[in-house]
């Protein structure tokens, strides 16, 4: 049997259109294009700066929670109360700083610690008990959603909670948190920098660190990268933290923008940033997506939900469009995946 | 106990010079003593061959070798020094590395990084990509595959690729000692040359393997020792790997003189025909495949992994649909790409992959056996399920399946006993035609024997068995008629008293050395697809 010596093309390297196309985020890439080039056709408001600033402040709060989940989602977890998360720190700085009169800083501060004490108990019990995320944060999802009504209306009396303006701290928080940039004239909200520093920053974390890796190796097959030594258990609470902090972060930005918190705040939006994220090219089961994706996703959403207006068209459309564009990439990201499988099994 | 004090030809006295030493290992499970006495010696570069039937300890013997088991009673000596490694992570650090069937890869990840996975190459938490890739490119080198770029997703290698790539992590780790757990049963013949070339590159370097295979012409080729188990012990020691007969081996193994024991053929009793395969073809799998299958008729297709032998039961099956050609059973035109009308015309497949393909694991025993025919045991739609578990009572004793309870889950039973579970589900449904593809994979050579009797019995019954073997010897031994498929043609058709294993052989190297490496040529086409249109249809 002489087997032939010369090297086996099988195993060679791929070409770069090839690794091009199995990148998670190229269908975000040409969603996202697409839905500019829509609605700037549409609308002249659209398109000019103001424009642009008013449809990347909603897709801004999103993308920040869109690429923590898809961090946790590529690393094999669902976080559903990261969405309800938003409310409780927002009511939590809003309750402190107006019922208790501490200084907007503080609250802000222990607002961060409540968000981490909920992301660490979700890891804890999704670690200990090996029970699946889903049902585990669904529960935490319902516990705060209960307990944001329930302690608001015990120390309140009101589902809202105002009167931020004024409070020692607010006007630096504010400035930090909630100011606009002005560039060439136009205002831009500071959540945009923050959100692109975030993105930035979990794009490094991924493909970069050492802790990228484990993320990618954690929810690809948790119990090979268990046996290699990868410390699975601190990655899983890592990035259920760093949602959790993600949500408080949004949570903050959200009260001192509006100077006062609702009780049902952000009830459904754990279901967007999931959308965000699979759009940017996550699969449900881990191991694969990307931070870039995920933001795309984001804008995705946020010019969709402007533009509608913009285009003079009922807002009652904005979710049947979001539909089909999350089927759309899931079909994208689906056919993605046949392709690198067909590739495998030659 | 024989724990100690085997003779054998050139073990050195108290395992001096050893690598690793075993000596009276015992494991307790609970009702189960799976290690009772194992000794083993293992010398720096050698390839040392473990041999065994299924439940003789093997798969144990290596858990705790690489630290997943705690041992209950022994001593394993590693490069001179007692010791009991916690966690394999702690084996793998000490130089001892295992590369289970299942690869601990990761397919999101690329080559390097899956090679320093848990020691990554970084600085301050940063990953030195480039430090990470070189050195990965160095070890797959040493490994003779500088062909595998370190920065491709895993996930897009085949499986002989994956296993290069688990090597040079064992090599990452500084690896003395490489255990290999049937690394051959996902191969083809040419990715086991390449196999064994790296073994053979390891060795050169003074690596140890230790070398578990189920086919002895591998031990042969590859092996400088082998040890055998048998019920948990080691019933012979550091035996030549090359001069030692084969029947010698299945002796040891399996404590009785067993050959290829395939049973008195019938002769070719035609009867009835009761398949009809004419001019069926798949683009780019295989090509105007014509044949018959007559009641109580065993027809071989042999030929090796890849050469599209799977792909054309399958589409007789009904599981893939044909782009040419018809399937005929019984006078009467199946519809193409239909399970159903094949499972209706008395139709039944054994599939391949046993586990993934042809059974519901946790599921208990007897209802793998009634799926198939659940509407017999059914009233208005509700299945009663005493007549469900007597029918497959009775069956499992008909076909002597072990331990018999059928309210066991399927996946506990051993590889054999499994493979006639999936029998007798077509047994009890009545099944005129049964495809066989590969029914002795992974199964051990005592059961092999059972279940060879069994084909034999059931075509005396007057069943046509259609079988898959990448082993020729079966295919010979068990078929009436042997198709020979090479590079999705049939090549070649004979009674199978009239070929040899040579014949075989040459004739499925012939055809891929005129058609060009085919296995290369499916690579591509599996890529780019139009390259298909250089392929016969």
């Amino acid at each position: 049997m002489s087997a032939p010596a010369v090297p086996d093309e099988r195993v060679a390297a791929v070409s770069p259109v090839r690794r091009l196309l199995v990148r998670p985020e190229l269908g975000a890439l040409i969603g996202a294009v697409v839905v500019f080039v829509f609605f700037a056709l549409l609308s002249s408001t659209f398109r000019s700066a103001d424009g642009v600033a008013n449809w990347l402040d909603p897709a801004s709060t999103l993308g920040i929670m869109a690429v923590a989940v898809a961090l946790l989602m590529i690393g094999g977890e669902f976080d559903l109360s990261a969405g309800v998360l938003t409310g409780t720190t927002g009511l939590a700085v809003t309750i402190l700083a107006t019922r208790f009169g501490l200084n907007v800083w503080l609250a802000v501060l222990l607002s961060l610690v409540l968000a981490l004490a909920v992301g660490l108990a979700n890891g804890y019990v999704v670690t200990r008990t090996k029970l699946p995320s889903f049902i585990v944060t669904l529960g935490m999802f319902l516990v705060l959603q209960g307990l944001n009504l329930g302690v608001t209306k015990l120390l309140t009396g009101n589902v809202l909670v105002g009167g931020l303006v004024g409070r020692s701290g607010f006007d630096s928080a504010h400035l930090v948190f909630a100011s606009s940039v002005v560039l060439g004239g136009t205002y831009f909200k500071v959540s945009i920098v923050w959100w692109l520093v975030l993105t930035v920053l979990a794009t490094l974390v991924l493909l970069r660190t050492r802790f990228g890796n484990w993320v990618f190796a954690v929810g690809g097959d948790a119990n090979a990268a268990r046996k290699v030594g990868v410390p699975a258990t601190r990655t899983s609470m890592a990035l259920f933290a760093t949602t959790a902090t993600a949500a408080w972060l949004v949570g903050t930005i959200t009260a001192l923008r509006n100077t006062s918190a609702q009780a049902d705040a952000g009830v459904g939006d754990e279901l967007t940033f999931i959308v965000a994220a699979v759009i940017g090219g996550c699969l449900l089961t881990g191991g694969f997506g990307s931070a870039v994706g995920a933001s795309l996703g984001a804008l995705i959403f946020g010019m969709t939900s402007v533009g509608i207006v913009y285009a003079g068209w009922d807002a009652d459309w904005y979710k049947l469009f979001l539909g089909a564009m999350l089927l759309l990439a899931v079909f994208a990201n689906q056919f993605v995946r046949r392709y690198a499988e067909r590739r495998r099994r030659s | 106990m024989r724990t100690r004090g085997f003779p054998p030809p050139d073990t050195d006295p108290a395992g001096a010079g050893a690598l690793l030493s075993v000596d009276g290992l015992v494991k307790q499970f609970p009702g189960v003593r799976a290690l009772d006495g194992v000794t083993l010696s293992v010398r720096p570069g050698e390839v040392h061959c473990l041999l065994g039937q299924n439940g003789a300890g093997k798969s144990t013997l290596i858990k705790v070798l690489s630290g997943a088991h705690t041992p209950d009673a022994g001593m394993i000596r590693w490069r001179g020094r007692p010791v009991a490694f916690p966690t394999p992570l702690a084996a793998l650090r000490a130089g001892l590395a295992t590369i289970y069937q299942e690869l601990d890869l990761v397919d999101g990840l690329t080559v390097a990084e899956n090679v320093f996975l848990g020691h990554e190459r970084s600085r301050f938490g940063f990953s030195l990509r480039t430090k990470g890739n070189a050195e990965a490119a160095a070890l797959l080198r040493r490994l003779g595959h500088p062909d595998i770029a370190p920065g491709r997703p895993l996930g897009t290698l085949p499986a002989a690729g994956r296993q290069i790539v688990s090597m040079a992590r064992a090599l990452s780790y500084d690896a003395r000692l490489i255990v290999m757990d049937e690394p051959s049963a996902v191969l083809d013949a040419g990715e086991v040359d390449t196999l064994f070339r790296v073994v053979r590159q390891l060795t050169a370097d003074g690596v140890a393997v230790v070398y578990i295979s189920h086919r002895l012409d591998e031990i042969r080729q590859i092996g400088d020792r082998v040890t055998v188990l048998k019920d948990g012990r080691t019933v012979a020691a550091g035996l030549p790997a090359r001069t030692t007969t084969t029947a010698e081996l299945v002796r040891l193994m399996t404590g009785r003189t067993v050959e290829y024991a395939f049973g008195e053929r019938a002769g070719p009793a035609r009867r009835r025909e009761l398949l009809r395969v004419n001019g069926l073809g798949r683009a780019g799998e295989f090509a105007d495949v014509s044949f018959t299958v007559h009641s109580g008729e065993i027809v071989g297709l042999a030929g090796l992994v890849g050469s599209g032998r799977t792909e054309i039961v399958e589409t007789v099956y009904g599981a893939r649909r044909p782009t040419t050609g018809t399937v005929t059973v019984d006078g009467r035109r199946l519809r193409p790409g239909s399970v159903r009308a094949a499972v209706r015309a008395g139709l039944g497949l054994c599939p391949e992959e046993r586990k993934s393909q042809g059974l519901f694991g946790e599921d208990p025993v007897y209802r793998n056996v009634s799926v198939a025919s659940l509407a017999r045991y059914a009233t208005a739609g509700f299945v009663a399920p005493a007549r469900e578990l007597a029918a497959a009572a009775r069956a499992l004793t008909d076909l002597d399946v072990r331990p018999g309870d059928p309210r066991r889950p399927v996946r506990t039973l051993s590889g054999g006993n499994q493979q006639k579970v999936v029998l007798a589900r077509w047994l009890v449904r009545g099944c005129r035609l049964l495809v066989l593809d590969e029914p002795t994979r992974g199964v051990d050579v005592g059961a092999r024997t059972e279940l060879y009797r069994l084909i034999r019995r059931l075509a005396a019954d007057g069943v046509g068995v259609l079988l898959v073997s990448s082993e020729i010897p079966e295919v010979l031994g068990l078929a009436d008629r042997v198709l020979v498929v090479a590079d999705g043609r049939v090549v070649h058709e004979a009674p199978a008293a009239d070929l040899t294993e040579a014949d075989v052989l040459d004739l499925v190297l012939a055809e891929r050395d005129t058609s060009g490496w085919q296995r290369a040529n499916q690579g591509h086409s599996a890529v780019v697809p139009h390259d298909r249109s250089e392929e016969p249809t």
